[in-house]
């Protein structure tokens, strides 16, 4: 299969911070990548480094065998490529039928130019997300677990080819957790490539087709789950030197 | 229901293009400046109503749409019409130049650069010969007040259905969108940059055919008077009270603070500001979201809305 999205060597500073640091990697087309590491490793900033919200400060960001590294958001959104937010960004003054019809007016290929319909799209992406019942409610009005739900809708109605999702899991109960977990599966099965920032590791561990872990911004594993959550530094990165 | 609502409208709008025919002379008068304020609400709707950034270089636009008639009509003795299209085009122009770097400014920055736009534009006009210098220019007269009270109607008919169209299409929500969270829309595929600045263009637009019609009608203008800045923070407080990015919202508030600020000058006189004042800040205390938030909360938390609001705000 070819690589829909390679990252080469994508460092980004934060002044004096280096948030991802020379970081390459590749993500399949119709595959499922877990990003996983402690606090601050850099997670977030390098889904932002693919979605356009951040640019970075060296390296390269190529999507479909195009380079994107200096195409704003709006651009790459148009490309094919969703994301969710971990401080989800919901439109909180608009309905959740609304929030989710912005995704299909506008996201990959420029998206649905009639509002109707982009409001019966919305209301089916509701439906799998599971907040079918709760369409006609102010965005604002939702709980945390409704939010995360409603951030995937938004993405998903974008039809994107590639799906960024951040910490879509987090703060979800157990039974929640293989909701998401099965709509992410269902997701995949639509033939979407999927990249998962997750802490629950349990949960990404069954649903990733290959792990990716990153400590202080540094790549330091990729590979097959069940061999990187083993591996000796990833012990490490995550409970420290002595009890490994 | 719908169609009620079309029938209603038409209604309204029907009785008030026949005020000029029963109606006295002053009332025609406080008819067109109240209608032309309404619009200028309605314009500053689409920028700070619906695309959520607070501008105050609306009153920047209608100054170039007052300067665009003057100039046509007087220096190259043009017709009105072709003045009007001059004032529009002036206002694109600049909604294009200076919207481009000034809408990258977010929230309060926002708003203090479009505020310094207006005090530079009277410094530039007092010195361009073409536009009178600070000394201003002297339009022909014509005494025909009901077809400025019809025209200004038209233009405020226009500007409502153009929100109308906006709350419907997919530029419309793009900009709300961007209001309810910039950063969120770009990533769903919105082009910020083009929509905010064609907001504050097609805003710019109808602030210009306001300022255009008010300046053929009043016959004179100069710097200061056209680009008063007191005439945009009107505008904010008008479109705020009403409802700010609600249809009608804008109308209904320019209407109801207009015909105050009638009754106040003429009972109260001197300290009709100081009333005026105290009707915006218990407007601001007690429905913050405006008229039409409380028509729509009202049924459901009845008086409690306004104490909910009080709360709300820690006042």
């Amino acid at each position: 299969m070819s690589p829909i999205l390679e990252i080469s060597h994508a460092t980004r500073r934060f002044a004096g911070l280096i948030a991802v640091n020379d970081v390459s990697f590749t993500l399949d087309e119709g595959e499922i990548l877990g990003v996983i590491g402690p606090n601050g490793a850099g997670k977030t900033t390098l889904i932002s480094l693919i979605s356009g919200t951040l640019a970075p400060s060296s390296g390269d960001v190529i999507f479909a065998g195009q380079p994107i590294t200096g195409l704003p958001a709006f651009r790459r959104a148009r490309l094919g490529i969703g994301r969710t937010f971990q401080i989800m960004r919901p439109f909180p003054g608009l309905s959740v039928l609304d929030n989710v019809a912005v995704g299909a007016l506008f996201g990959h290929g420029g998206g649905e130019g009639d509002l109707n319909r982009a409001r019966e799209r919305a209301r089916g992406y509701l439906d799998f997300v599971g907040l079918g019942k709760s369409v006609d409610q102010r965005a604002d009005e939702l709980g945390g677990p409704g939010r995360k739900r409603l951030e995937l809708a938004k993405a998903l109605a974008m039809q994107p080819k590639l799906l960024l999702c951040d910490e879509v899991m987090a703060g979800l109960n157990h039974v929640e957790i293989d909701e998401v977990i099965d709509v992410l599966r269902k997701v995949r099965q639509q033939g979407i490539s999927i990249l998962v920032i997750e802490h629950v590791i349990k949960a990404i561990k069954s649903l990733s087709d290959r792990l990716l872990v990153l400590h202080h911004g540094e790549k330091i594993a990729d590979g097959a789950p069940d061999a990187v959550l083993s591996d000796k530094t990833v012990v490490e990165a995550y409970l420290g030197k002595r009890r490994a | 229901m719908t169609a009620l609502r079309i029938v209603i409208a038409l209604v309204v709008i029907a009785a008030l293009a026949a005020v000029p025919r029963f109606g006295s002379d002053v009332l025609v008068q406080f008819g067109i400046n109240a209608l032309l304020l309404a619009v200028l609400a309605q314009g500053w709707n689409i920028i700070g109503g619906y695309a959520g950034y607070a501008s105050f270089g609306n009153s920047v636009f209608y100054g170039l749409g007052s300067y665009g008639v003057a100039i046509a009509m007087v220096q190259w003795e043009l017709p009105f019409a072709a003045g009007l299209v001059f004032g529009v085009a002036l206002a694109v122009v600049f909604a294009f130049l200076l919207g481009l770097p000034v809408l990258r400014l977010k929230g309060h920055y926002f708003a203090i650069a479009t505020l310094a736009l207006a005090q530079v534009m009277i410094a530039i006009v007092s010195n361009i010969e073409l536009a009178g210098q600070n000394i201003g220019l002297v339009l022909p007269p014509l005494n025909n007040d009901p077809l400025f009270y019809e025209l200004a109607l038209g233009l405020l008919v226009l500007t409502t259905l153009t929100i109308f169209w906006l709350t419907r299409s997919r530029f419309g929500f793009g900009l709300i969108a961007i209001r309810e969270n910039e950063e969120g829309a770009a990533v769903m595929g919105v082009n910020t940059t083009l929509y905010k600045v064609l907001a504050f263009a097609l805003s710019g637009i109808f602030s210009a055919l306001a300022g255009g019609i008010h300046a053929y009608w009043i016959t004179f203008l100069d710097p200061e008077s056209a680009f008063d800045i007191s005439l945009n923070v009107k505008m904010i407080i008008m479109a705020v009270f009403g409802g700010p990015g609600t249809i009608l919202g804008p109308v209904v508030g320019a209407f109801t603070l207009s015909a105050v600020s009638e009754v106040l000058s003429s009972e109260v006189t001197s300290v009709a500001g100081l009333f005026f004042g105290i009707v915006v800040v218990a407007a601001v205390v007690l429905m913050p979201r405006g008229l039409a938030d409380v028509v729509r909360r009202f049924r459901k938390s009845g008086w409690r809305y306004f104490i909910e609001n009080i709360r709300a705000n820690r006042i």
